[in-house]
């Protein structure tokens, strides 16, 4: 293996990469051992349900694959997230991974992504004047909308490619966005 | 909480006796040890049939997960017919509550939807919401139609309640009412266009 990696960042390398040949659910605790050169029960060790390596294997790949392009203003996240639901259209098994890792009842304390923070700043910034709870409503909007699930869903459920989820998720940002006071400097 | 009227719009409606004492008692496994990793022997002690029984009707683990998700959707989160598709955001706002009641089962829901075509359905409800939707405003641009049903076929499912109480931290109302709140602004641009 790789040198410098530590164990469970190689079993995770690893998995990703099994993820181009086979399902997750058939990668094997013992072939990731076998790969990595440790014993089946060290992978166990790092970790300890199929739950903790979905999650494992996403963040890997997340951060791997799918880095997300930084934003500070609407239409930049809009552009980030266009660009990764291209990202997730040509790599698509690890989409689905990411998916269903962040549908999981979450193996540790759940806390918000970098991605969620991010955007809150994000319209906190360009919406100063906006209540925290209409804020926190068009943020978990815009961020449900930009993630990996619902690149999954229009795929799946609605044969859609990334052009047309882009669509699909520009329509509603505009949306979602529309009933909020814009900055309050001088109003062009 | 199955009081619903039921037309028979999901094929996962076609369990028979034992299937259905089986995903009954997996459903119950799952809330009981906060996972969906449950041996077939226990499963099969809790239903009162032979591990075999199992396996005759799902050949894998994976086959019995995906049962039980649309089992679970039908039976423990069913809808009440809406009769507009203006009715959405009430819909989603009840559908979150009853998510949220049931939390490792939404769980299991919202993660077999997401495997792609060899999950469960991801938008089970879309040909409901494109009936209502041409009944309604039959006036909409194929595009739009196509976004709005998307939308809220998005809404309406357990990876809402799953990412707004994961990401945000929301309580059972605080989702509700998140939910609720956008599907209206979904819903906002063809209210003037009905009929």
């Amino acid at each position: 293996m790789a040198e410098g990696v530590d164990t469970p960042t190689a079993i995770l390398a690893n998995a990703a990469a099994a993820l181009r040949e086979s399902p997750f659910d058939d990668i094997s605790y013992r072939s990731l051992g076998d790969a990595v050169g440790v014993s089946e029960r060290t992978v166990y060790r790092h970790f300890p349900t199929r739950s903790h390596l979905l999650e494992g294997v996403a963040g890997w790949i997340e951060s791997a694959e799918f880095p997300l392009p930084p934003f500070v203003t609407i239409p930049q996240f809009q552009d980030a997230s266009r660009a990764r639901f291209l990202a997730f259209d040509s790599s698509p098994a690890f989409a689905f991974v990411c998916a269903r890792a962040a549908s999981i009842s979450p193996t540790g304390e759940s806390e918000a992504t970098f991605f969620t923070r991010a955007l809150v700043a994000m319209l906190a910034t360009n919406h100063p004047s906006v209540n925290e709870r209409d804020l926190r409503r068009v943020a978990a909007t815009l961020r449900y909308f930009a993630s990996a699930h619902f690149w999954a869903r229009m795929r799946t459920g609605f044969d859609m490619s990334a052009p047309e989820i882009s669509d699909v998720f520009d329509r509603t940002v505009v949306q979602a966005l529309s009933g909020l006071p814009t900055l309050s400097r001088t109003s062009r | 909480m199955s009081a619903t009227s039921e037309p028979d719009d999901r094929s996962a409606g076609d369990v028979n006796r034992t299937q259905e004492a089986i995903l009954a008692a997996y459903a119950e496994l799952i809330e009981e040890l906060g996972t969906d990793d449950v041996s077939f022997r226990l499963i099969a002690r809790r239903a009162g049939v032979g591990e075999r029984t199992i396996f005759r009707n799902y050949a894998t683990r994976v086959d019995l997960l995906l049962a039980v998700a649309a089992w679970i959707e039908r039976r423990i989160f069913p809808r009440q017919d809406s009769p507009s598709i203006f009715d959405m955001p009430l819909t989603i706002r009840a559908a979150m509550e009853s998510y949220d009641h049931r939390p490792e089962l939404a769980h299991v829901v919202a993660e077999t939807t997401m495997r792609g075509i060899s999950g469960a359905t991801p938008s089970p409800r879309r040909a409901m919401l494109e009936e209502m939707i041409d009944a309604e405003v039959p006036s909409l641009g194929d595009a739009e139609r196509r976004a709005i049903v998307a939308a809220l076929a998005h809404l309406d499912s357990a990876a809402t309640w799953v990412t707004f109480r994961r990401e945000f931290g929301m309580t059972r109302s605080d989702i509700a009412d998140a939910a609720a709140w956008a599907a209206e602004a979904v819903l906002d641009p063809i209210r003037s266009r009905v009929g």
